[in-house]
């Protein structure tokens, strides 16, 4: 079977027919994803690595929650890996000094990935699509909704982290989120 | 009914799950009864979805790959083909492939396991026998969104505490976890959320402010974690004392 010319929902239902290989297929395409969102959050290889780790294995035992009409698989693995890894940011008390705290501070560079050319160009697209919306944000906006977003702080702990108010901070995410709403379903 | 007060201004943050417990519990009850929020939160949940692709990539370990296909557990059942094995098939299905030596010791184990459980049905009926208000057993059925869960709530003598005891429900996401509603005369009260392991299996102690015996039947559901104020997602587990 050649798992690359199968979509994303098609891979979760052999996944929790146990085929490992669709599993293969799955970290082939967005390993780095998982990777990613967990380096950029904690800025530690090992553990990054023991996260992507933790999330491919967690997706292997739960592939059969996952429910297509709640959203694309992509999303489901991204809610995984970020969750974890805001466990493991608040379990190891890793501070947000020295991390990414904002969108346009990460490295938007995505390596690329020549088993699956068209999956690429298809998420590169999209992904540039949310980051050209994310960059059109004033520059609290983005940090406000970065850590949010990344490291699963409420805005009492962005108002903390900042040294805002509260009422600056819910206001910056109110605003930041509407108007990616707005040019995202454009 | 819809709700009068609507909550349009938090429902970015709330979807974005960066409130605070309570005031995330305050917007989670408006929008149980009221349809526009709601509709206001799955747009702004779209674009929390959205994000995922503005997440960096990065390359990871080489090696990575190859670490995570070779833990994988040897044997798993499908879900979606058949009933999940239970505990004893699955240790029949180990034991099936292992040497004569732990056939053996499997068997051994066997006998120890049947002397061990008669004991303890002695001392049970015994206790029975000298408890004038013995515990009282609520038996959970799996509803049709979890056929084979099955679960049971033992509630102390005295009526006051309890403890719930399920197998086979579906391990959930991060993001989800079960939650025990109890009911009496139209009202329902929160007896607590757990979570439970990847066998399916999940302990709850339920402490309320009321006795345990006064409420009549019992019910568990899918909720955010954390849980919420009223039931919200698909029912599970059902019971009656």
């Amino acid at each position: 079977m050649d798992y690359k010319k199968l979509d994303d929902v098609t891979i979760i239902g052999l996944i929790q027919q146990s085929q490992s290989d669709a599993l293969a297929e799955l970290y082939d395409r967005y390993g780095r994803l998982v990777f990613g969102l967990a380096f950029n959050a904690i800025r530690d290889q090992a553990l990054a690595e023991e996260i992507t780790q933790d999330v491919f294995m967690r997706v292997w035992d739960k592939a059969s929650t996952y429910q297509k009409e709640k959203g694309k698989v992509i999303t489901w693995l991204a809610n995984i890996a970020r969750y974890r890894t805001i466990d493991v940011l608040r379990y190891q008390k890793i501070r947000a000094e020295g991390h990414s705290s904002s969108w346009d501070e990460l490295p938007f560079f995505d390596p690329p990935d020549s088993q699956n050319i068209e999956k690429d160009v298809e998420l590169a697209h999209e992904a540039q699509r949310v980051r050209d919306a994310l960059s059109s944000l004033p520059k609290e906006q983005q940090v406000a909704l970065a850590l949010a977003y990344f490291r699963g702080y409420t805005q009492e702990e962005v108002a903390a982290e900042l040294g805002e108010p509260l009422g600056t901070i819910k206001t910056r995410i109110r605003l930041g989120m509407l108007k990616l709403r707005r040019i995202l379903e454009e | 009914m819809e709700a009068e007060n609507h909550v349009l201004e938090s429902i970015p943050a709330y979807a974005l799950n960066s409130m605070g417990q309570e005031d995330r519990l305050q917007v989670q009850e408006h929008l149980r009864l009221c349809a526009s929020c709601r509709a206001e939160l799955d747009a702004y949940q779209r674009v929390v979805e959205e994000l995922a692709y503005a997440i960096p990539r990065a390359i990871p370990p080489a090696d990575l790959k190859h670490k995570i296909l070779h833990s994988l557990p040897e044997k798993r059942v499908p879900v979606a083909q058949t009933q999940p094995a239970s505990v004893w098939q699955r240790l029949w299905g180990r034991q099936r492939s292992f040497s004569p030596v732990w056939a053996f010791t499997s068997l051994f184990l066997v006998i120890i396991l049947a002397a061990s459980n008669l004991w303890l049905w002695q001392r049970v009926s015994k206790l029975e026998a000298s408890s004038q208000a013995g515990f009282q057993v609520v038996a959970l059925a799996g509803t049709d969104k979890a056929p084979q869960a099955s679960g049971m709530l033992v509630i102390s003598h005295d009526g006051d505490m309890g403890t719930l005891v399920v197998d086979s429900l579906p391990p959930l996401d991060d993001a989800h976890q079960y939650q025990i509603w109890l009911n009496r005369d139209g009202q329902r009260a929160n007896g607590g959320v757990f979570s439970v392991s990847k066998d399916g299996y999940g302990a709850l102690r339920i402490l309320t402010n009321e006795p345990l015996i006064q409420f009549k039947t019992f019910g568990i559901t899918i909720e955010p974690t954390g849980g919420s104020t009223e039931p919200t997602g698909d029912k599970v587990l059902a019971g009656s004392l």
